[in-house]
């Protein structure tokens, strides 16, 4: 299961519309979840607006969140999604087998194995979560937070019983058109990592559609080797029926 | 999608389920998780819990906890598994469903509430019926994992009982639901994988929450993230003067070194009684009337000595 989580603190202003590049994560299957952050209601309507579409494109889910609460709202949005893919892979099942279209038309009784199914594959299944963070000018005090935030989330992914994995990504990645860096390769655990975001360099622009291309395209060179595309939708058909 | 499910229902708002049409009676709102909301409801004069909440995956995972654990302790003859009463859906007045289960209802108040009100001397029995509830739990293989001050409930006589299972997890899965203060991945001192060790850390964090919830949060507010260790907390403890009987205790919960909670127990009860643990504390002079009556008594036994040793020789 890959999953984009993208921090950010305003809009996009260069390149291609992050509403349409996460339509395209989305397609290449990627779900896209968004934390904006509203610490002196900086994050104006506009902005929540556009969090919202990213997601909702993104077949994810969008939060916004205080810094004080990003570890918090950043494992919920995590957690929240992997059981919101399982459950529309269980869904797809239960039409077929049940004519049931969704949980709740089934009897309270039958839900529970159904549930249980949901709940252990959540756990199971193997995660990816690449983390895309707005280091624009705005964000600078916030990155200790976002840091935070970052660790936290490596634990709980560690304290998952199938395989997890992170990586980290910040944008813009340089002053020379670059849309976005990589900080952290994909890694099980981070708790060695001094640093995730050394001496970075603030620059005004949020090219937040390109930098979402630019992971989707990490994606798929990672998936390059002997990975399975759609390991899940194969797993679930072996699990249910 | 919602998350918080935030509407209220009134005093005598009856819910009626639609799968089973058992109808209950709305009292008063009793508390709230993370999935859902909690009142208190009647049904033929009975008074039960009954947690609706919006979503029902995330509520039927709990129903599932409950159910486990239930069969669980059928399994082991014990009578008091009758905890679940009823699952359904209630058909709101905005057309949409809600998914909801009905408790047996407990009678009491939180751990803070009741140690203010029945007085502090209450917390180490408390503490020690609350290792078993968790070690009774344990042994079903389930963690409880959201272990904090306002997830316990004492009924009369310091008996406690444990409330929302939302943070329930089967042991080797990651914890569900936690509360970053009590945690053990938050102070760096573990894992969040389910295990008895996690609840346990938790325990201990409660201890001081419960003692010294100032300090506790100060502590927390005042470290670096990569600086928050069990060490920490453990000095936090030693350094006390109310928690200091069980400070050994504590730090062995924040280290992890209770094999299972029923160990943990054991180690607590030895401390409860351990004969230095007095009701005026150790510092008391003993009063004037102890100290006169003291003499008087040992000039009465040298009497009566010289009067025996005389008499028999």
């Amino acid at each position: 299961m890959k999953q984009i989580l993208l921090v950010t603190d305003g809009c996009s202003n260069v390149g291609v519309s992050p509403v349409i590049a996460a339509a395209e994560a989305h397609a290449s299957g990627i779900t896209v979840n968004v934390v904006g952050i509203v610490d002196q209601g900086d994050l104006v309507e506009f902005g929540t607006n556009e969090i919202e579409e990213i997601a909702k494109a993104g077949g994810g889910l969008s939060r916004l969140s205080h810094t004080r609460q990003l570890s918090q709202t950043v494992q919920m949005l995590t957690r929240k999604t992997v059981v919101q893919t399982i459950q529309h892979a269980v869904h797809h099942e239960l039409k077929q087998v049940l004519g049931a279209s969704s949980i709740e038309e089934l009897p309270p009784d039958k839900r529970g194995e159904v549930v249980r199914v949901i709940d252990d594959l959540s756990e199971t299944s193997s995660l990816s979560v690449a983390l895309l963070i707005d280091a624009s000018a705005s964000m600078k005090p916030k990155l200790h937070a976002v840091e935070e935030a970052i660790r936290d989330l490596a634990i709980s992914l560690k304290s998952r019983q199938g395989s997890s994995e992170l990586a980290v990504f910040h944008f813009p990645g340089s002053a020379y058109g670059e849309d976005c860096k990589l900080d952290l390769d994909w890694t099980r655990d981070i708790s060695g990592v001094n640093a995730i975001f050394p001496r970075l360099q603030m620059r005004g622009t949020t090219p937040t559609g390109p930098a979402i291309l630019h992971v989707i395209d990490f994606y798929q060179k990672a998936d390059y080797g002997n990975r399975k595309n759609d390991e899940t939708d194969g797993m679930m058909s072996d699990y249910v029926v | 999608m919602t998350t918080s499910f935030d509407w209220s229902l009134p005093r005598g708002t009856p819910i009626r389920g639609k799968w089973k049409q058992g109808t209950y009676r709305v009292e008063r709102p009793l508390g709230e998780g993370a999935n859902g909301k909690v009142f208190l409801v009647e049904r033929q004069r009975y008074y039960y819990a009954l947690k609706i909440g919006a979503d029902a995956v995330d509520l039927q995972s709990e129903v599932n906890v409950l159910q486990s654990i239930a069969k669980q302790k059928q399994k082991q003859g014990s009578k008091s598994g009758a905890f679940l009463v009823d699952v359904d859906d209630y058909q709101a007045a905005d057309g949409k469903d809600y998914p909801f289960y009905v408790m047996r209802y407990i009678k009491g108040m939180t751990l803070g509430e009741y140690l203010q009100r029945q007085g502090k001397e209450w917390f180490p029995v408390v503490g020690f019926h609350l290792l078993n509830k968790l070690a009774e739990l344990h042994e079903a293989g389930w963690a409880f994992g959201d272990l904090k001050v306002e997830n316990v409930i004492v009924a009369d006589f310091g008996r406690p009982e444990l409330v929302d299972y939302g943070g329930a997890t089967a042991f080797g899965k990651g914890v569900r639901q936690f509360t970053e203060i009590y945690d053990r991945g938050y102070w760096n001192a573990g894992s969040r994988t389910a295990n008895a060790g996690y609840d346990l850390f938790s325990f201990a964090v409660l201890c001081l929450q419960l003692h010294e919830g100032r300090r506790l949060a100060q502590l927390s507010a005042g470290l670096l993230p990569q600086t928050r260790t069990q060490e920490e907390l453990a000095k936090l403890a030693a350094t006390s003067p109310q928690l200091k009987p069980m400070s050994g205790w504590l730090r062995k919960a924040f280290y992890g070194e209770f094999g299972n909670a029923r160990e943990a127990a054991a180690a607590w009860q030895q401390w409860m009684h351990r004969p230095s643990r007095e009701r005026s504390g150790p510092g008391a002079p003993a009063p004037r009337w102890m100290k006169g009556l003291f003499a008087a008594s040992a000039v009465v036994l040298a009497t009566t000595v010289y009067w025996l040793l005389r008499s028999g020789l």
